[in-house]
């Protein structure tokens, strides 16, 4: 229903009445005067604006960052990638990661020491006195155990580490984890785990140590404290959240309580730059310290300025072209090879990724122990066609190529399809949204797939499983590479004590991997950062980046 | 029919106005391909955990009683609990939606006073330079895409220049006034805070420009039409021959008349205002209910898309009423 027509001159004569008010407030009486005024007043007000806009405090890091993705700070909930930095930074754990040489190992944090059963089954911890709160309070094993517990009892998606590996949960857990002596608690596990596995999982961030009597006093209906804690911190680390407010700022102050050296940086400052081209003109402008979200030819474009600098290091997920193993051409193993001789791996990296990846052909990340500093395959044309025909397919076949529906995989689809038609193997590229390309997937309905996987523990066991052992019902089953040897060697892998037998365990299992495996590795990924030159060790302090980040070793 | 009968039956249209707006916000979110488990999860968790928490969620119930649970609480202002947040979304809402109106009243001040502006002086000026600039601008304005054109000012006004500021509402290191509104203009007058009036102006500027530039654009389309249409008329004529000053002529028996088509558009360009907020929040890091919105739609945060949503919906239903209602009470053939 039409309010007005301009044919009704009479019902216009009607809104005179509010046009009026408009007049009024802009022509008055004097009406060129006025305006006169008005552009005189915008000119002053513009004036004014020409101010200057200082650089950030020396003592404080400003981080441009796309917030959108922070949930909650809890510590038994928090579990995107981010997000688990920040509440790493308020929250001591038992053992946190370092990369010491390059390799990312647990190392003692607030548990001192610790002693292993001869079973391997129970580690107790031995706490480290003299640890305060934020608050000032002693931290105890009453609130290790405490925090322990949480996740599990509040059944947390993060804490399906605890549930899903070490059998913990919430009707064997009082059990499980026990409180010895004020500074002693114990963790008993459903299987031997390798050490490295054990502190790996336990380092991350649902096992940060909550301030049992704060939380407690903040609990509602049951939760532990968990609304609470959603955007308050109660943790014995070397920050403290002192502001949240979604969408607009995350503010950390240095913890005047912690045990360890006080960080170089008094405050963290992380505002929420949702467009990566806002963060890379503030950067710019000195406005922010550090820009998060860059794209690739976004930090390009910012480092011809001589005020900023790049930092690139590994990252913890790969990008892989995956073949159901028991498909048609591809359950042949020699058709596999044929496929990963097909493809031009530089290229993708250099013309695809734009240098922002790593050649890693093997299923461990650089930067972990066991990594295998091999790429055995690279494009070779007549190879891949000699295999074809020793398979039985000289002429190549015809097959589905399944991936989700971002530009990179799109891109990465089209540079395998035409890698794969110089072997004569015609690819037909479906694409689909991700979810519905993992139901797919998960229901082994695909023939390849080019999808990639994110790690939980810096540990090779990780990635073993997911990538070689069809019994955990990951990747290799996904692509029903139903082969024992390399699930045998996945489990001794997981269970052997001694680290030197380990890694030759692993190292025989990427070998045959390889080559028998259903996987192309394409590369994994790198993280990286426009930061501000007068930022000092932020690569330091970045490395391992999604699996830690340590701001205490970044300073201005 | 009376007045209230008249009120009555707006009521009522606006009431089935709104539940086909909920309707439709619903379906739309509950039929397109998309998994809220999946996204909170990620793609390679374990069957197991993806259906602990959709039983959790209340997404193993059909379709039909999950329909039936979302009106009942929209109705009573409770659109549940943000998936993303744990806070009631309506809490969400209440926190975020001052900033955007705030950003959307400082748009539809500088669309007026710009619009008007450029329309009476092309029409004034009519096919001199000024017409020619306005032209342009106005082309400009409803044909080039929000985030384009906020990021091309933000290289301008900040990168280049350094007038103004280039994020946020406030300085990196300013508190906001105590909140009595939620709009920092107006809580930084209450509590006489100058300087945070200030900086908050300087930060409101570009957003709310590049916001209302759709809207400046079309007032001075219209201005600029009906003030022509307008100068032809006889009575302007008996006016400058009766020895009327030009200013005066112009702004005083012209611009009255020809603002009626403009304060028309003003009302229904709010609408686009609210609407638009989505993109210029982000680009500005204005933290506003569009950001909230939006952020919610990337984690597929379906209570507070759906509340967001239906809440600006309500807004602009509001608006609409009220001029309704002001025209009913103005013209009572309004009320046929």
């Amino acid at each position: 229903m039409s309010i007005l027509s301009d044919s009704d001159r009479r019902k216009i004569d009607s809104i005179l009445f509010c046009s009026n008010f408009v007049i009024t407030l802009y022509v008055g009486k004097g009406g060129a005067r006025m305006k006169r005024s008005f552009i005189l007043i915008s000119l002053m007000v513009l004036l004014v604006a020409a101010m200057g806009f200082a650089a950030t405090p020396k003592d404080t890091l400003v981080i441009g960052a796309n917030t959108g993705i922070f949930i909650t700070m809890d510590p038994a909930v928090a579990y995107e990638v981010f997000p688990n930095k920040i509440v790493a930074a308020i929250y001591a754990q038992l053992v946190k990661l370092e990369a010491i040489d390059g390799v990312i190992v647990p190392v003692p944090d607030i548990a001192e020491s610790w002693e292993i059963s001869d079973d391997g089954l129970t580690y107790t911890f031995n706490i480290r006195k003299g640890v305060k709160f934020s608050n000032g309070d002693a931290l105890t094993a009453e609130d290790v155990l405490f925090s322990l517990k949480r996740p599990v009892v509040l059944e947390s998606v993060s804490a399906w580490f605890l549930v899903d590996i070490f059998g913990i949960n919430k009707d064997n857990v009082d059990e499980k984890i026990k409180q010895i002596d004020d500074y002693t608690v114990s963790i008993t596990l459903n299987a031997p785990y390798a050490e490295n596995i054990t502190l790996g999982i336990l380092s991350n961030m649902f096992t940060g140590i909550v301030n049992k009597d704060v939380v407690l006093e903040h609990e509602v209906d049951g939760d532990l404290g968990g609304a609470w804690l959603t955007d308050h911190s109660a943790g014995a680390g070397p920050y403290v959240l002192v502001q949240w407010e979604r969408n607009n700022v995350i503010l950390l102050e240095a913890n005047p309580n912690y045990y360890g050296e006080q960080p170089p940086l008094k405050r963290i400052m992380i505002r929420d730059i949702p467009e990566a081209s806002n963060q890379r003109l503030l950067l710019e402008r000195g406005d922010i310290d550090v820009a998060w979200d860059l794209t690739p030819q976004l930090l390009e474009e910012a480092k011809r300025n001589p005020d900023i600098v790049e930092v690139k290091v590994p990252g913890h997920s790969n990008e892989y072209l995956a073949m159901n193993a028991t498909w048609g051409p591809l359950a042949n193993p020699k058709v596999r090879e044929a496929v990963r001789f097909s493809i031009n791996y530089e290229e993708i990296v250099e013309d695809i990724m734009l240098n922002n990846a790593l050649l890693v052909q093997g299923f461990i990340n650089k930067g972990y122990f066991g990594y295998v500093e091999e790429n055995p395959f690279y494009q070779d044309i007549e190879k891949a066609k000699a295999l074809l025909a020793e398979a039985g397919y000289p002429d190549g076949f015809e097959v589905e190529l399944l991936t989700s529906n971002t530009d990179t995989r799109k891109a990465e689809a089209e540079k395998i399809q035409a890698d794969l038609a110089l072997s004569g193997i015609k690819a037909n590229i479906v694409i689909m949204q991700s979810s519905q390309m993992y139901a797919k997937y998960r229901a082994q309905g695909h023939q390849m797939i080019i999808a990639g996987w994110g790690n939980d523990y810096p540990d090779p066991d990780n990635l073993a499983m997911a990538h070689a052992n069809y019994r955990a019902k990951q990747l290799a089953w996904r692509n029903a590479w139903f082969d024992d040897y390399a699930a045998t060697l996945c489990e001794w892998g997981q269970i052997e004590p001694n680290p030197d037998k380990r890694e030759q365990i692993y190292k025989d299992l990427t070998e045959y991997w390889f080559h028998n495996g259903p996987f192309a590795m394409l590369y994994q990924t790198v993280e990286f950062w426009g930061i501000r030159k007068e930022v000092k060790n932020f690569e330091e302090a970045a490395f391992g980046y999604g699996m830690l980040f340590d701001f205490t070793k970044v300073s201005k | 029919m009376n007045f209230g009968q008249f009120l009555l039956r707006r009521l009522f249209l606006m009431v089935i106005v709104l539940f086909g707006v909920a309707c439709i916000v619903f379906f739309i979110a509950n039929v397109i391909p998309a998994d809220p488990v999946g996204a909170i999860l990620g793609g390679n968790a374990p069957p197991e955990a993806v259906d602990r928490l959709k039983a959790k969620l209340g997404y193993d119930q059909p379709l039909a009683i999950r329909f039936v649970n979302f009106i009942t609480g929209a109705v009573r202002g409770d659109f549940g609990v943000s998936l993303k947040t744990s806070n009631p979304v309506m809490k969400d809402i209440m926190n975020y939606f001052p900033a955007t109106m705030e950003l959307a009243l400082v748009a539809i001040i500088i669309s007026i006073f710009l619009g008007i502006t450029l329309g009476i002086l092309s029409a004034v000026h009519r096919n001199k330079a000024i017409d020619q600039f306005s032209r342009v601008f106005s082309i400009l304005g409803v044909s080039m895409p929000v985030f384009w054109i906020g990021l091309l000012l933000l290289l301008v006004f900040y990168f280049k220049l350094g007038w103004l500021p280039g994020s946020g509402r406030l300085g990196f290191f300013t508190n906001p006034p105590p909140r009595v509104t939620g709009m920092y203009l107006i809580d930084s007058i209450i509590a006489g805070q100058w300087d945070t009036f200030k900086e908050a102006l300087m930060h409101i500027l570009l957003p709310a420009f590049v916001l209302g530039y759709n809207a400046t654009a079309s007032i001075a389309r219209i201005t600029r039409a009906s003030m022509l249409d307008v100068l032809r008329q006889d009575y302007i004529r008996t006016a400058k021959s009766k020895g009327l000053r030009k200013n005066v002529v112009i702004y005083r028996h012209a611009l009255r008349n020809s603002l009626i088509p403009t304060v028309t558009i003003i009302g229904l360009v709010f609408g686009g205002l609210l609407e638009g907020a989505v993109l210029t929040e982000t680009v500005f890091s204005w933290p506003g209910l569009g950001r909230y919105i939006t952020t919610g739609m990337l984690f597929l945060d379906y209570p507070a898309i759906m509340g967001g949503t239906l809440y600006i919906a309500l807004i602009y239903s509001i608006a609409n009423l009220i001029v309704d209602i002001l025209y009913a009470l103005l013209d009572p053939r309004m009320r046929m």
